[in-house]
């Protein structure tokens, strides 16, 4: 055989496949991430409709339960919506807060019987509903993303290029529970 | 009912004793052709008359089954299905069928058993589908023509009760048969990604459908309920597919009609029922006005 054709096929065997394979696990890393972004920006979408219906909610509420609107002045301070600028960790404090104000809700419509048969408050009610699964399916589209990419990051030999391109592990958006507890309502 | 079932047993009994005879005539017939063969045809003088009677009785069945659709089971649907309409000799219409967007064109169709109506206020409509796929084999002897059958079982139409944008199919074993973009989409259940393959052209949307509950829902249905499974939830509609290569509401022939075969039919009901209430379709919080 040609030395020289020899040469070429160690070129492209050590250096041509590693760089083609380089680049393509690089793509699907960024494509990746592109689509934790884009399941992102469906949770924002998804916290800022729920924030609009709970406000809604919220007013509608008042106007029975004339002594608990002190306590939904947590929502109002909202009322400019939903920062852009706000971080992961930040918008699931502010889905826990929404969280607590929906739970005072629910026991103000326990305390407050004719509110439940208010057709405005019904709608509502069903508009949080559907508003609540949107945010679930967008939180859970964010974190089948967030899986699949620290599931590369993490895994031999795909892990070296997501290395070189400083690519670190994701953070999965849970509710934090535990921030409920800024909010207080008591009935 | 009872009465009434042994009834049809009775009829059924001859009918498939006339079978019997008309076979064992043809049967008897090719026997002595061969044991005869030497004296000329006279052993094929039994045959015509075998398989006519073989024949008239095969035709008798099909008419006593449809008797049977008829008197029997159209009162037990129309007690089970809130505006039940039962139309044997009909069925859904291929525009109804190729809607599902989980079958591939046939060449060769078949429908009957149309059923619609409403459980717990969800309206429905369904019908046995045989879709077939033309082959052509080219022999030594010439060209063969044959068709082979790749769904026989129930579709279902079912009203459902999320509004959501995009289209979404679930499907078990099987891709969607549209010119729509559909992606392959994981969700969070290794379970329910290894029974189902799921196609979106929304992942949003995919997500919002698919909850948790309706995920398990899917696979204890997929669980109960034998063949290949498919769902299409297409604009207000979810569409359902059972390849069980079974023909529903069909009487068997030497297989005794009593209470307990007679359940089987029912159980074809509960089916919708299951449908129903598992998915929740009679739920309707979620469908905006």
């Amino acid at each position: 055989m040609d030395p020289i054709f020899v040469v070429i096929i160690i070129v492209v065997v050590l250096i041509v496949f590693p760089l083609l394979w380089y680049i393509g696990v690089m793509n699907s890393l960024r494509q990746m991430e592109v689509k934790i972004n884009e399941a992102e920006s469906g949770i924002d979408v998804a916290l800022t409709k729920r924030f609009d219906v709970l406000t809604k909610i919220v007013n509608t509420v008042k106007g029975y339960a004339k002594h608990e609107a002190e306590t939904f002045e947590n929502v109002t301070k909202w009322r400019a919506g939903l920062p852009k600028t706000l971080s992961l960790q930040e918008k699931q404090e502010f889905m826990g807060k929404m969280d607590a104000v929906q739970s005072g809700i629910n026991i103000a419509v326990e305390a407050y019987p004719e509110l439940k048969a208010e057709k405005l408050f019904s709608n509502l009610q069903a508009s949080i509903s559907d508003v609540e699964e949107h945010l679930q399916a967008a939180r859970r589209l964010y974190n089948s993303n967030v899986s699949r990419i620290n599931t590369v990051i993490v895994t031999f030999p795909r892990s070296i290029v997501a290395g070189m391109i400083h690519m670190e592990k994701k953070e999965f958006f849970e509710a934090d529970t535990s921030k409920r507890e800024d909010v207080e309502i008591s009935f | 009912m009872n009465d009434e079932l042994i009834r049809f047993q009775q009829e059924k009994k001859s009918i498939e004793k006339q079978v019997i005879i008309g076979s064992a005539l043809s049967l008897l017939s090719v026997i002595l052709f061969i044991a005869l063969i030497n004296y000329g045809p006279w052993g094929l003088i039994l045959l015509v008359p075998g398989v006519i009677y073989m024949a008239l009785g095969a035709s008798k069945f099909k008419k006593l089954s449809n008797k049977f659709k008829h008197e029997v089971l159209a009162e037990v649907i129309t007690k089970f299905v809130d505006e039940g309409v039962f139309e044997p000799s009909r069925g859904l219409s291929l525009n109804t069928v190729y809607a599902t967007e989980f079958l591939k064109r046939a060449d060769r169709y078949h429908v009957e058993d149309y059923l619609s109506g409403k459980i717990d206020g969800v309206d429905f409509v369904s019908s046995d589908v045989k879709l077939e796929e033309r082959h052509v084999e080219h022999t030594k002897n010439g060209t063969r023509t044959y068709y082979v059958a790749y769904f026989l079982g129930r579709i279902f139409e079912f009203e459902f009760n999320k509004k959501f944008d995009g289209y979404l199919q679930v499907l078990e074993g099987a891709r969607p048969h549209s010119k729509r973009k559909y992606k392959k989409v994981k969700l969070e259940s290794i379970d329910f990604n290894k029974k189902f393959k799921t196609y979106t052209t929304n992942e949003h949307s995919a997500f919002y459908v698919l909850t948790p509950h309706l995920m398990e829902s899917l696979m204890a249905f997929e669980k109960n309920n034998k063949g290949k499974i498919y769902f299409s939830f297409i604009d207000t509609k979810l569409y359902l597919g059972i390849n069980n290569f079974k023909d529903t509401f069909e009487l068997k022939m030497f297989r005794e009609l009593n209470e307990s075969s007679f359940e089987e039919f029912k159980r074809e009901l509960y089916v919708i029922k299951d449908v129903v209430t598992e998915l929740k379709l009679n739920n309707n919080i979620f469908k905006k006005e």
